[in-house]
């Protein structure tokens, strides 16, 4: 465990290094400079090159790095071109809504995937089997952008049953931050009207989103099944006279566990990316809408902050994942 | 277990969902209360601090919250007494006094006085970033009494008066020094705080969702719009959708080709006016592919543009060809400029004449930032390769395409250009004096000494006939020497619904909303 | 039952019948037929492009833009009047041709790492496995933007992007099955021999990692096509006029409310091209993977 544990730390230190430098490496050869964004477009060269000054620009590269690294362990990100605000702050405002969207999205994919996962596994090479696929396979294969209007239109244009866009009603107050998750802060002050709200606009964003995470929890489920309807023992659980179903469920889930949490903390990176796309269309103030905005004004100090928070993050997941399969793993072989 | 726990979880979701369903209507009621307005707007302002920002979606925020010592009287381009009630300039020009009017106090209570403008235009100074550039030219602000106060310029500059009305000339409340960190004059506070006299004073702001003004306390007008919303909304067909649905109020950012489908729907009108924003092309003539420093070339170009299709087609025909580089409804527009048009032949005649090879290829420039100018750049490429100039398309991040207009690599590059202050000299001085060189305005890399002279001098003196005189006559060497190619100029078109009054269009206050005056 | 005896007795089964067994699985199975149909289907479209249709893909036509769906305009058409069906057609050429190269690219260049990192070992090994760590922990997504924001949107560095995202997950295959194969007493004996290490890895180790990198080349297509869809559709991929589906929905998402067919159209391509990879890939992996019969 302890070992596990350290492991990960030496990588943390690692990737946080080679992602930092290699951004920063990335925003030096972009050719739009910071002070050109600040300084606005008609401004005269002097003003230009004070701003040029103040922003320690006009330092030796290596200085700039070290700067950095070293802002980096008093948890400095510096301060974003676009928004002018510190890159820790804006980044830890925004962080709670991807979260809770990221979060909402697994459980819903978790959920149907388990589903249609012993499904198409009981009756492989069925046509159940073929229409689970092709449904769970379809999720990976939809461009959110378009999915993600087309769902808005019908639920929001013509049905009118769910709001298009952002957390809450603009008029509902917002619930004090404990976790920032809008839809768990509302329950814990008992706020029903609040928490209903908050689900309402954040069901079909998590909805889309769960659809692309279907066909990898699909996948595992499916194999898991096939699997252990294949092993002797579930032979010998169905003559003792267990129910079919007991059967199939207790044991293939538990044995799809440990791979689908893995491929879940190695999807990690590319969930991001369809968070990413799917803030965008549902106008949800997460932080793939901030990265994308930040990279449209090359606002690098911000970027650089949002991949070294995502990095971080991404080695944290890791070691949970980690943690969990030693945790779970006598429990399977029993 | 685990999977036990995760149907529960399921199941309540959906219930909730399938309560929420009905009770959104009542929701939906609320948000459209008389006292309310919506505006959708597409990206959060950056910082709204008026010493720093020179972006104009900050000052769509900002205009409420502040006053400034004078401002644009209602559809006109002049200006008018806000802050300051009267004001004198000297004979020479450089000296200007003006008389605050008493009893104008910011939302903590505190009275605006010579104090607190002399602390707005020195700090905006001590800061140095964007609008510092444009005050450099103060020498001193000096408190005369506590209601009058007196700046001294440098040099002669007519163009001051009209920049005090834009968002660099608000009046600070002199008290955001106690949010002061790390010598920063307040920046860190006022980038999400507003500290003004202006009838309504920033109350809440949730990132990339919505700005919320209240009502400044201590405003003596007691505006009809108790609480206005810029809701953030880069989705524009969400956003539209709600606008039809009556939950926003104001939509901007709606692309050109939906105004009319919009403008069919019951309960939506869209307003037209004519804007002082323009469209036009510039072509390196300093440090671009050599072709470009013939004249007759760039002549050639002019006349091969399609202007007629790109305003009836991509513009949608919310536009008008653009006459001359001062635009129409701004004092130095010349009715009787000449008006390049498509003739192809002409064109071709020039291209044989200017002695360029055939083999010409130039990169065209844009960036995704402004909707129309990929059709816009495909057009072009077509129109030119008609008289057998290749066109490479060239699409890069906004911030790199202005980096790349400073240092001037590119041959064509589309551009749009607006003035922050009602003055010809926003044009004429910006686009073709080649002290500007670069991003600052003159993106043509322009150069003519006579030019320089004659606009230089315009720039110099206060009498306005005498002005336009000079204007005018450089502006016929302009013309013939095609720096630019004048596409268009934009019509402001604003979806809103029918039953908001009081806007009032002032084409120096593009997208800014007089709120204290509006109703619905 | 019947899978217990393909696994069984695979080891014993000799060449030729060998791969008329894989061709009877790949056909028994009607998705991977399905995907595998319609992938050859585009590129069919892909190839016979000109024949096709007769609008150029890149001539535009102001007067007749944004029209609706037609006789003579199957798809309708885009803003400056072009004919969207031949813009997906010409795509099919751009988004496979990019999908395969970029993926084979990642799978060579990643499986020669892996294989070179797995046979190393030592030093040499972890400093590679660190550095794929590091990729590893950029979001795809995000690692693409940044690269496409440095080196300016254009469809080659969209693809570099999306390349140099893929390669990681080679390097891990290649690098685990070379630890195994290097132990085995072929390998070592080889190197008794004197044999170059360079001839070891290229004659022993990749041969040897080629079934699984297949398979994860079949898996990576369905997702290289989409993120290059992504990235046009974020306006960081191919270059305008080139026609590329995900710059098409970029475009055409902005005039959905009312010319619907624009974005449809090259969605639908998107949809279907990323569908056929998955289902082909996931039954490459049954057909190849007889230890992971799915």
């Amino acid at each position: 465990m302890l070992k596990v544990i350290k492991d990960r730390m030496i990588m943390l230190v690692f990737v946080v290094f080679g992602v930092s430098l290699i951004t920063f490496l990335i925003s030096n050869v972009i050719p739009g400079d910071p002070a050109r964004m600040i300084v606005g477009q008609r401004a005269s060269q002097e003003t230009y090159q004070s701003i040029r000054e103040q922003l320690g620009l006009n330092d030796p590269l290596i200085i700039q790095y070290f700067n950095y690294v070293k802002g980096l362990f008093t948890g400095d990100l510096g301060t974003s071109i676009r928004t002018q605000q510190p890159v820790l702050e804006d980044i830890l405002s925004y962080l709670p809504a991807t979260l809770e969207l990221i979060i909402i999205a697994f459980m819903i994919a978790i959920f149907f995937g388990m589903i249609i996962g012993v499904f198409t596994g009981i009756y492989n090479n069925t046509m159940i089997d073929y229409i689970g696929r092709i449904f769970s396979i379809s999720g990976v294969s939809t461009p959110i952008f378009l999915s993600g209007l087309i769902v808005i239109i019908i639920f929001y244009g013509q049905l009118d049953w769910l709001p298009s866009s952002g957390r809450l009603d603009l008029t509902m107050a917002r619930p004090p931050t404990v976790t920032g998750f809008y839809t768990v802060d509302s329950l814990m002050v008992g706020n029903l009207e609040t928490f209903r709200n908050a689900v309402s606009h954040i069901f079909l964003p998590a909805l889309i989103l769960s659809y692309v995470l279907l066909s990898t929890v699909t996948r595992q489920v499916r194999s898991s099944m096939i699997d252990v309807l294949n092993k002797e023992y579930i032979r010998t659980a169905n003559a003792n006279g267990l129910s079919k179903w007991t059967v199939n469920v207790r044991y293939a889930l538990r044995n799809s566990l440990i791979p689908t949490i893995t491929v879940i903390g190695v999807s990690f990176g590319s969930l991001l990316g369809g968070a990413v796309v799917t803030e965008i269309v549902f106008n949800w103030p997460g932080m793939g809408k901030y990265v994308v905005d930040s990279i449209g004004s090359l606002d690098f100090p911000a970027i650089m902050g949002f991949t070294i928070v995502i990095a971080i993050g991404y080695v944290l997941i890791n070691l949970i994942v980690d943690l969990l399969y030693i945790f779970l793993d006598p429990q399977i072989r029993e | 277990m685990n999977k036990r726990l995760l149907i529960m979880i399921m199941s309540l979701l959906f219930v909730l969902v399938a309560c929420n369903s009905t009770a959104g209507t009542e929701d939906d009621g609320k948000s459209s209360d008389s006292n309310t307005l919506n505006v959708s707007i597409v990206e959060d302002a950056g910082t709204l601090d008026p010493g720093v920002s020179m972006d104009n979606s900050a000052w769509k925020i900002t205009y409420n919250a502040y006053e400034r010592l004078v401002q644009y009287d209602g559809e006109k381009t002049t200006v008018k007494p806000s802050l300051a009630k009267d004001w004198e300039i000297s004979d020479d020009g450089k000296t200007y006094t003006f008389f605050l009017e008493e009893g104008h106090k910011f939302a903590d209570g505190s009275e605006v006085d010579a104090e607190a403008v002399k602390f707005s235009f020195d700090r905006t100074l001590a800061i140095e970033k964007g609008p510092s550039s444009l005050y450099n030219i103060i020498n001193e602000t000096r408190v005369v009494d506590p209601y009058t106060v007196e700046f001294q310029l440098e040099n002669e500059f007519p163009p001051f008066i009209s920049t005090l009305a834009a968002n660099y000339g608000s009046i600070i409340n002199p008290k955001v020094m106690d949010h002061e960190e790390d010598a920063d004059y307040g920046q860190n506070y006022l980038a999400s705080n507003t500290m003004g006299s202006g009838p309504y004073m920033l109350e809440e702001y949730q990132k990339s969702q919505y700005y919320k003004l209240a009502l400044n306390p201590n405003h003596p007008l007691d505006p009809e719009l108790k609480t206005v919303y810029f809701q953030i909304s880069s989705d524009t067909s969400g956003a539209r959708m709600r606008l039809e649905k009556g939950e926003i109020d104001i939509l901007e950012g709606l692309p050109v080709d939906q105004f009319s489908e919009v403008e069919s729907v019951d309960g939506v009108k869209v307003l037209q006016s004519p804007s002082l924003a323009v469209e036009y092309v510039y072509m390196n003539i300093g440090k671009g592919n050599e072709v470009l420093k013939n004249k007759m070339f760039r002549q050639a170009i002019s006349y091969a543009v399609d202007y007629q299709s790109f305003i009836d087609e991509i513009m949608a025909g919310y536009g008008t060809q653009f006459r001359g580089p001062v635009p129409e409804g701004l004092w130095g527009h010349n009715p009787d400029a000449f008006m390049y048009s498509r003739d192809l032949n002409k064109a071709k005649e020039l291209l044989e004449e200017s002695g360029v090879s055939d083999d010409v290829t130039l990169d065209l420039l844009y960036s995704d930032n402004n909707s129309q100018w990929e059709e816009l750049a495909l057009l072009l490429q077509n129109n030119l390769g008609e008289i057998g100039i290749n066109v490479e398309l060239t699409k890069v991040a906004y911030a790199t395409m202005r980096e790349q207009l400073d240092v001037g690599e590119f041959d064509l590059s589309l551009g749009v250009w607006s003035p922050d202050y009602a003055d010809p000299y926003m044009f004429m001085n910006y686009w073709f004096d080649s002290d500007n060189w670069g991003l600052a305005g003159n993106r043509s890399f322009y150069e003519n000494p006579e030019v320089d002279k004659l606009i230089r001098e315009a720039a110099s003196i206060s009498d306005q006939e005498e002005r336009i005189a000079l204007y005018k006559e450089a502006q016929e060497i302009i013309v013939e020497d095609a720096a630019y190619v004048y596409l268009a100029q934009k019509d402001s078109m604003i979806p809103m619904r029918e039953d908001v009054q009081g806007y009032v269009f002032n084409p120096m206050l593009e997208g800014i909303y007089n709120l204290a005056d509006m109703s619905k | 039952m019947e899978l217990d005896v393909r696994a069984t007795h695979t080891e014993l089964i000799n060449r030729p019948s060998q791969l008329r067994l894989n061709w009877y699985r790949f056909r028994k199975n009607p998705l991977t037929l399905i995907g595998g149909i319609v992938l050859l289907l585009f590129i069919i479209i892909a190839v016979a492009a000109p024949l096709l249709t007769p609008y150029e893909p890149e001539v535009i036509n102001m007067e007749n833009r944004l029209a609706p769906p037609s006789m003579s305009h199957w798809f309708g058409t885009d803003e400056v009047g072009r004919d969207v069906l031949t813009r997906i057609i010409y795509g099919a050429r751009l988004s496979l041709g990019m999908g395969i190269t970029v993926v084979v690219i990642a799978g060579l260049i990643g499986t020669i790492i892996g294989a070179f990192a797995g046979y190393m070992g030592g030093k040499f090994g972890q400093i590679i496995m660190r550095i794929m760590d590091v990729i590893l922990a950029f979001p795809t997504l995000v690692l693409a933007m940044a690269l496409t924001a440095a080196l300016g949107p254009s469809l080659i560095n969209a693809m570099l992007a999306i390349a140099i995202v893929k390669i990681p997950a080679f390097v891990r295959l290649a690098r685990s099955e070379a630890l195994v194969v290097r132990e085995q007493l072929f390998v070592k004996a080889s190197k008794t021999f004197g044999l170059s290490d360079i001839w070891i890895i290229f004659r022993h180790i990749i041969p040897n990692v080629i079934t699984p990198v297949i398979i994860q080349v079949s898996i990576d297509l369905g997702d290289a096509i989409m993120l290059i869809a992504t990235l046009g559709f974020l306006g960081l991929g191919a270059q305008p006029p080139i026609p590329e589906w995900g710059t098409m929905v970029h475009t055409g998402w902005e005039f959905f409310m009312e010319q619907w067919w624009y974005a449809t159209f090259p969605g639908i391509a998107i949809f279907l091209a990323t569908v056929s990879f998955n289902l082909l890939g996931d039954g490459l992996r049954d057909v190849l993977d007889p230890k992971s019969i799915r």
